[in-house]
């Protein structure tokens, strides 16, 4: 379980990123962080897994504050995977699969570490793909190529920043398919930074609004998807329609 | 998989026949191999104080200095960082002069000494400043580390004239494998490169990133740290051994990662038995060329090498254009 108890982070004296935000993370859910940018979404989820330590308040992690646990025990625990990464070294589709097995073997691999390996290429459909270098295979190849590495790292945990950034819509939609995918057969627990409203609302079963270092509301699609709600947290005029029970976000200035 | 070990057996081949070719070399042109083999008294000295150890501080330097140039581009995640390319030679050689001036004709192990802590502290230096200047475009990196290399190399060349050292910084300043006697350190690299291998798995995940790293456990600034260590005694101890072999912890690693690709335990043998093979051939060129005598190793290295990097340069700045293009 991921506790976020009233923690407040800031990189000047005046300039508070996150105010006091508490926050429990669902289990075997996928959770959406939304809000225009500066909002702190990055930021707590840079805290949330240890990668900012928190200045002020806790981050606790089953009940450990996570400052106090090992890197490598929370890598067993937590994945985190940034904003499609730039590569400046040429390794194949395996070679980081398997990087995704170090904090439980130390880059030994084991037979069970292959086994592991071998599953998420599986999983992730890049047995063909697995001697290609990651710089000759397309961006959604690539982003699947990561995520089957945090899966290789085999963590109940998967914290994911703007994982749909450069991909056009096809993979967009596949990569959130893919994310529901392992919340429903593997049951991960997942929190995900969003910059396009709609595919929170059509993919996340949990939706946390952010606006300027705090939580602003939180709860499910259509508690949170509803103009009361977006209209501040955008600062912008939202039209909210129905598309088969799902809510779907206009937010177009339409004369 | 295939393609790889055949990769593999194709240099290992090249590698014992350039090596062979070495140890053939000489001026004494009645020893060879064959009398060597024969019990020949002659060629038997000759090989077990000139030839063998020349030979194997060819292999060494040059596969140690590859594997210090893909560990700093790994650091820096820059595929222009190399030891010629941010100082870290340079600095070297003032220690080197540094231990000369002040201490003397010292054994070659104070003067390593001297050479790896000004290596490590002015690369330190180097690497520290460029993340924080943040420069985009990657190909100026190595262009201000060649300024910094020249202007650390300009205040030796004043040490130098101010203590009558300049002959002896000239000496220094040309990589030859004919120096007899210092051969011996080269050996140390083998230390380095024993870590190398070990930690050859975080040294390449240090490379897709500091949070990358983090993710997976691994403590960035100390792999960092322990990298920098690695490059400096490499640099520093072949610098006292052979003198300067410019380029080649910049373009070999760039020419392999084409056919080995950068996961260093995979690698890492493939890298340095490529570096070894590359000099080889120069060591070999350079004693032909006006044979019985022989032309400096650095001189035709720095032509071969020179040109290489220029390749490499032309083509970064393009690849660099085409990413602004493309965003």
């Amino acid at each position: 379980m991921i506790e976020v108890r009233s923690v407040s982070q800031s990189y000047s004296r005046d300039k508070e990123i996150l105010k006091e935000v508490d926050l429990v993370v669902r289990e075997r859910e996928i959770t959406a962080l939304v809000g225009a940018n500066g909002a702190g979404k990055s930021t707590l989820l840079g805290v949330m897994t240890n990668l900012l330590p928190a200045k002020k308040g806790v981050v606790m992690l089953d009940g450990v504050d996570i400052r106090k646990i090992k890197t490598n025990e929370v890598a067993k625990k937590i994945a985190f995977l940034k904003q499609t990464q730039q590569l400046s070294i040429r390794i194949t589709v395996k070679d980081l699969v398997e990087f995704g097995r170090f904090p439980h073997c130390g880059g030994r691999l084991r037979d069970e570490d292959r086994e592991k390996v071998e599953e998420a290429i599986y999983y992730m459909k890049l047995e063909d793909l697995q001697e290609s270098y990651l710089d000759e295979i397309s961006g959604g190849q690539r982003q699947r190529a990561f995520i089957a590495m945090i899966l290789a790292q085999d963590t109940p945990y998967i914290f994911l920043d703007e994982p749909l950034n450069n991909l056009d819509i096809k993979y967009s939609v596949e990569m959130m398919k893919i994310v529901t995918k392992l919340v429903e057969d593997l049951g991960k627990t997942i929190v995900v930074v969003l910059h396009d409203i709609n595919f929170a609302a059509a993919y996340a079963s949990h939706i946390v609004a952010m606006k300027d270092g705090q939580v602003i509301k939180e709860g499910s699609p259509k508690e949170v998807i509803t103009p009361s709600v977006l209209n501040p947290v955008f600062d912008h005029d939202f039209h909210i329609v129905d598309h088969d029970g799902r809510s779907v976000c206009l937010y177009y200035d339409h004369e | 998989m295939l393609r790889r070990q055949w990769k593999r057996i194709t240099i290992i081949v090249m590698f014992v026949f350039l090596a062979l070719l070495s140890l053939e070399i000489g001026p004494l042109s009645d020893v060879s191999l064959s009398s060597f083999i024969y019990g020949d008294e002659v060629a038997r000295l000759v090989f077990l104080h000139s030839r063998v150890p020349r030979t194997a501080a060819v292999i060494l330097s040059a596969a140690s200095l590859s594997v210090a140039g893909l560990l700093m581009q790994s650091i820096s995640r820059n595929k222009f960082m190399s030891p010629t390319t941010a100082g870290t030679t340079d600095a070297a050689a003032f220690g080197l002069l540094i231990s000369f001036i002040f201490l003397g004709h010292r054994s070659g192990v104070v003067q390593a000494s001297f050479a790896f802590a000004f290596a490590l502290l002015a690369t330190m230096l180097f690497t520290s400043v460029i993340n924080k200047l943040k420069i985009r475009e990657v190909v100026y990196i190595p262009l201000i580390g060649m300024m910094y290399g020249g202007l650390i190399g300009a205040i030796s060349a004043a040490v130098a004239f101010r203590f009558e050292a300049m002959q002896v910084m000239q000496a220094f300043n040309l990589g030859s494998f004919a120096r007899l006697g210092n051969f011996t350190l080269v050996y140390i690299v083998l230390i380095p490169l024993f870590f190398s291998v070990l930690f050859a798995t975080k040294f390449s995940i240090i490379g897709l990133g500091q949070d990358f790293a983090k993710n997976l456990g691994v403590n960035y600034n100390r792999v960092v740290f322990l990298g920098l260590i690695i490059v400096a005694l490499i640099s520093a101890s072949t610098f006292v051994a052979v003198g300067p072999l410019p380029f080649i912890g910049l373009i070999i690693p760039n020419m392999a990662t084409s056919f080995y690709g950068d996961n260093l335990k995979k690698s890492i043998f493939d890298l340095m038995i490529f570096g070894a093979n590359f000099v080889l051939l120069c060591d070999i060129v350079s004693r032909l060329v006006i044979f019985p005598f022989e032309m400096n190793v650095s001189v035709t290295i720095s032509v071969v090498g020179g040109i290489v990097f220029m390749i490499y340069l032309i083509r970064g700045m393009h690849s660099g254009k085409n990413r602004k293009a493309a965003a």
